[in-house]
C-alpha cells in the first residue's frame, strides 16, 4: 500500500473516535468530551489534508499528475474533508459542540466506505481523456462544498427533530443540552443557503465543462438531471421560507429530503446509464 | 381581458402554491426521465417487453421527455409564474428602494433594548452635530428632522438588496430564453468519418434527418494512445476543413478541446473500427523464398506460377476467439481452394492436437509448396464527431453569471435602515438607535453595535 492510503485509512479511525466523543458530549453534557472530540477532529483534518497533498505528489511521481479528485475513492475522501472543514468552521463561529454528533459520523461513513469497500479502488489512476480538463478542479470543489453544507443542514434537521421530542416541564438533561430550536433553525437556513449557492456554482461550472467536452452545456444526463432536482428541492425550501415564512419542523424535514436527493445525485445515479459513469 | 378575469389570472399565476406545485411536478417528471431510457431508440427494448405500455408511453413522448410538448408547457408555466410573481411584487420593492421614510417615526424606537440607548453629559447641540457627522460618513441616504424636543435622523444602506430576488428570477428567464433560442436556431448533429475519407453530410440529433454543410470535413487520421495500465490516454482526430477544394483549417481534435469552424463546434465524441482493415501476409515458398504483402479485403495477387491467383476474402480481427485471421482463396489450374490463415496458428495447434487433420481449412500450408503467415492486422478507424451550433450559449452564460450575482445580493446583503433620535432626559442628552432590516438580523445587530460604539465615543 502507498503511504497516502495508509494515512487516509487511519483518518477513518480518527473520525470514528471524534464522532464517538461528540456523541458522549451530547448525551452526558461533559465539556471535556466535547473539547476532546474537537481536537481529535482537527487532528484528523490535518492528517487528511496531508494525505491528500501526499497523494497529489505521488501522482506526479508516477508521471500521471493530477489533483486527487478524479475517481470515487478520491471524491469520498474529499467529501469527508469538506464536511469536517466546514463543520469545524461552524463550530468555531457558533461555539456549539452538539452538532458534531450529527455531522462527523457522515464524514466517518464516507471515509469508511472509501477505505474498506471492495468496490472502491484506492489506486491512483491516470485521467481518462474526458477528465483532462481545467474545469475538473473547480467543478468538483464547488459541488463538494455544496454537498458538505447540505450534509450539515441535514444533521441540523435531525437535531431539530430530536429536540422536538422533548416533552413536559422538566425535560431530561439530554434535551436541555441541545441548542434552542430557533438557533438550530437559523443555522439550518444558513447551511442551506451556502449549500444552495455552491450547488448552483457546481451546476454552472459543470455545464461550462460539458460545453467543452460533450458538445452541449446541458444534455439531461441523469447526474445533471438529479442535480437539477436537488436544486429545485432547495429552491422550493428557500421560497417557502422567504414567502410563506415556513420555519422549524418543515424546514428540518425539507433539509433531510433535500439531502436524500443529494445522496442520490452523488451515488444513486451510478446505477442509471449516463455520462458521469466515472464517479 | 375583463378586469375580473385579469384579477383571477394574476392571483393564480402569482401564487407560491403554483410555484411549489410546478417545481414538484417538474422534479417528479425529471426523475421519470432518468429512469425511462431517453436515447434514440431507447424505447426499443421496451417495445418487446410490453407493446401496449410502449404505445402509451410513446404517445406521451416519454422516450424523449425533456423535449416533449407537455414538458415544454410545464417550463412555460413556470416562466409565466416567475414573470407574474415578479410583476406582482416588484412595485413594493421599488417603493422600499426609493422611498425614504420620515426620520421622526416613533415605531422604530418602541421597545428598544437598554443597550440601544446612550446617555451623556455633553451638550445636546454638540452631540447632534457629532451624530450627523458619523452618519454622513457611514450612510449614503440620510434624512434629518429637527423638532423642538428632539432631533431625528434616518440613514440606510444596502437598499439594492431588495432587487437580488428579481435579478435571480430575471436571469433564470434569460437562461431559459437562451435555451429556447438555442433549440430553435441551433442544431446538434453527429457524423462518423473513416480515416482518409471526407464528408459534408451529417445526421441531426433526435432523428431529425440529415444536414448538408457548406464545407467538407476530412479525417486524415485517428489515433488512440494508452497509459501503461491500459487506460485510454488520448483520442485524437486529425481533421481538415475544406472549402472550394482548399484546406482552410487543419488541426488535431481532442476530447475537451473542440474545434470551431464556420460557427459550428466539432467535438471528439466516439470512435470505432470499420470492418476489414489491412493485413500483412508473408508468403513462403519451399521454406526459403519469402515475400511480405500488405493487403486489403478483396485484394488479389498472383503467385510465382502466373496461373495461380490468391484472393483475400475476409479479414477478421478475432475469429472464433482465436485471434486475427484472414480467409484466402487460391485459384489454380487444379481448382479452387479456401483456407484460414491465423496469426497465432502455433498456439492454436498446441491447444488442439491434430488440428489440421480435423479441420484442413485451418492449415496455412494447405496449398503446397506454399506456406502463409499472418504477421498482423491493422484496423481502420473511423472517428465519431459531434457537431453543435448554438447561438443561445452566450445568452445562457450571461444569465448564469447574473444568477450568481443575484444569489450573492439576495443572501449576503440586506437593506439596513436606522433611525437615530437625540433628545433630553433628566438633564442629560439621550441618543436612541432603532433599526429595521429585510433580512439578516445578526448583521443588523452588528451594525447597531458598531454605530453605538461610535456614539458612545462622543460622550
Amino acid at each position: 500500500m502507498i503511504i497516502n492510503t495508509v494515512i487516509l485509512s487511519w483518518v477513518t479511525f480518527i473520525y470514528f473516535g471524534s464522532a464517538v466523543f461528540y456523541i458522549f458530549k451530547m448525551v452526558t453534557g461533559k465539556e471535556f468530551c466535547g473539547s476532546l472530540a474537537s481536537i481529535i477532529a482537527f487532528i484528523g483534518l490535518i492528517a487528511q489534508t496531508a494525505g491528500l497533498i501526499l497523494r497529489w505528489f505521488e501522482s506526479y511521481k508516477m508521471g500521471i499528475g493530477h489533483a486527487p479528485l478524479s475517481n470515487l475513492y478520491e471524491s469520498l475522501i474529499f467529501f469527508s474533508w469538506t464536511t469536517v472543514l466546514l463543520y469545524l468552521i461552524i463550530e468555531w463561529r457558533v461555539k456549539t459542540k452538539n452538532l458534531g454528533a450529527f455531522v462527523v459520523p457522515f464524514a466517518f461513513f464516507s471515509m469508511a466506505f472509501a477505505s474498506f469497500s471492495p468496490n472502491v479502488n484506492a489506486r491512483i489512476q491516470p485521467l481518462i481523456p474526458a477528465l483532462q480538463s481545467n474545469w475538473l478542479i473547480s467543478h468538483v470543489i464547488t459541488c463538494f462544498f455544496g454537498y458538505a453544507a447540505l450534509t450539515i443542514a441535514c444533521g441540523l434537521g435531525f437535531m431539530y427533530l430530536l429536540k422536538g421530542l422533548e416533552k413536559g416541564e422538566s425535560p431530561r438533561l439530554f434535551f436541555r443540552l441541545l441548542p434552542d430550536r430557533e438557533i438550530v433553525d437559523e443555522l439550518t437556513y444558513h447551511s442551506v443557503v451556502i449549500g444552495f449557492i455552491f450547488l448552483t456554482l457546481g451546476i454552472i461550472t459543470g455545464s461550462v465543462w460539458a460545453y467543452s467536452a460533450w458538445g452541449s452545456y446541458w444534455s439531461w444526463d441523469p447526474k445533471e438531471t438529479w442535480s437539477l432536482i436537488t436544486w429545485l428541492i432547495y429552491a422550493a425550501m428557500l421560497h417557502s421560507r422567504f414567502v410563506r415564512g415556513w420555519r422549524g419542523k418543515r424546514m428540518a424535514i425539507m433539509s433531510i429530503i433535500g439531502f436524500a436527493s443529494v445522496l442520490f445525485t452523488y451515488f444513486g445515479v451510478n446505477y442509471l446509464p449516463g455520462l458521469h459513469s466515472y464517479f | 381581458m375583463p378586469l375580473k378575469m385579469k384579477k383571477i389570472f394574476f392571483s393564480f399565476f402569482s401564487s407560491l402554491k403554483l410555484t411549489i406545485t410546478l417545481l414538484i411536478i417538474i422534479a417528479v417528471a425529471s426523475i421519470l426521465g432518468t429512469i425511462i431510457p431517453q436515447q434514440y431508440g431507447g424505447g426499443e427494448s421496451f417495445r418487446h417487453l410490453s407493446p401496449g405500455l410502449f404505445k402509451v408511453f410513446n404517445s406521451l413522448q416519454l422516450f424523449d421527455m425533456y423535449h416533449s410538448v407537455w414538458f415544454i408547457i410545464l417550463m412555460g408555466l413556470l416562466s409565466l409564474n416567475l414573470i407574474v410573481c415578479s410583476l406582482d411584487r416588484f412595485p413594493a420593492s421599488w417603493k422600499l428602494f426609493t422611498a425614504i421614510p420620515s426620520p421622526d417615526r416613533s415605531k422604530p424606537f418602541e421597545n428598544l433594548p437598554p443597550e440601544s440607548v446612550i446617555l451623556t453629559e455633553k451638550d445636546r447641540n454638540e452631540v447632534i452635530e457629532s451624530v450627523a457627522n458619523i452618519l454622513t460618513k457611514r450612510y449614503k441616504k440620510i434624512r434629518r428632522k429637527d423638532a423642538d424636543s428632539a432631533t431625528f435622523f434616518y440613514g440606510e444602506r444596502g437598499s439594492y438588496s431588495n432587487f437580488g430576488v428579481y435579478i435571480i428570477h430575471l436571469s433564470s428567464l434569460i437562461v431559459i430564453s437562451g435555451a429556447i433560442i438555442g433549440s430553435l436556431l441551433g442544431f446538434q448533429a453527429f457524423v462518423n468519418i473513416p480515416e482518409g475519407e471526407s464528408t459534408n453530410t451529417v445526421h441531426l440529433a433526435r432523428q431529425k434527418g440529415v444536414k448538408k454543410l457548406d464545407f467538407t470535413v476530412r479525417c486524415d487520421k485517428f489515433s488512440i494512445s494508452f497509459y501503461d495500465n491500459g487506460m485510454p490516454k488520448e483520442y485524437r482526430s486529425n481533421l481538415s476543413f475544406i472549402k472550394d477544394n482548399n484546406v482552410i483549417l487543419e488541426g488535431p481534435l481532442l476530447v475537451n478541446h473542440p474545434i470551431t469552424f464556420n460557427g459550428i463546434r466539432f467535438y471528439q465524441a466516439s470512435y470505432g473500427s470499420t470492418p476489414g482493415g489491412k493485413a500483412y501476409i508473408t508468403v513462403i515458398r519451399e521454406n526459403k523464398e519469402e515475400n511480405t504483402l500488405k493487403v486489403k479485403q478483396r485484394d488479389s495477387f498472383y503467385l510465382k506460377e502466373k496461373n495461380t491467383k490468391v484472393k483475400i476474402l475476409r479479414i477478421e480481427k478475432n475469429l472464433m476467439s482465436m485471434g486475427p485471421a484472414v480467409l484466402i482463396n487460391i485459384q489454380s489450374p487444379e481448382g479452387n481452394m479456401q483456407f484460414w490463415v491465423f496469426k497465432h496458428i502455433d498456439k492454436i495447434r498446441e491447444r488442439i492436437p491434430g488440428l489440421f487433420k480435423k479441420v484442413p481449412k485451418f492449415n496455412p500450408g494447405r496449398f503446397k509448396p506454399y506456406y502463409f503467415k499472418l504477421d498482423r492486422i491493422e484496423s481502420n478507424y473511423y472517428t465519431g464527431l459531434q457537431l453543435s451550433h448554438d447561438p443561445g450559449v452566450v445568452i445562457v452564460a450571461i444569465g448564469s453569471i447574473f444568477i450568481i450575482l443575484g444569489l450573492f445580493i439576495t443572501f449576503f446583503s440586506s437593506h439596513k435602515r436606522l433611525w437615530v433620535r437625540v433628545d433630553e432626559q433628566d438633564g442629560k442628552t439621550k441618543i436612541s438607535v432603532g433599526a429595521r432590516s429585510n433580512k439578516d438580523p445578526v448583521g443588523l445587530k452588528r451594525e447597531v453595535e458598531h454605530l453605538l460604539s461610535y456614539f458612545s465615543s462622543i460622550g
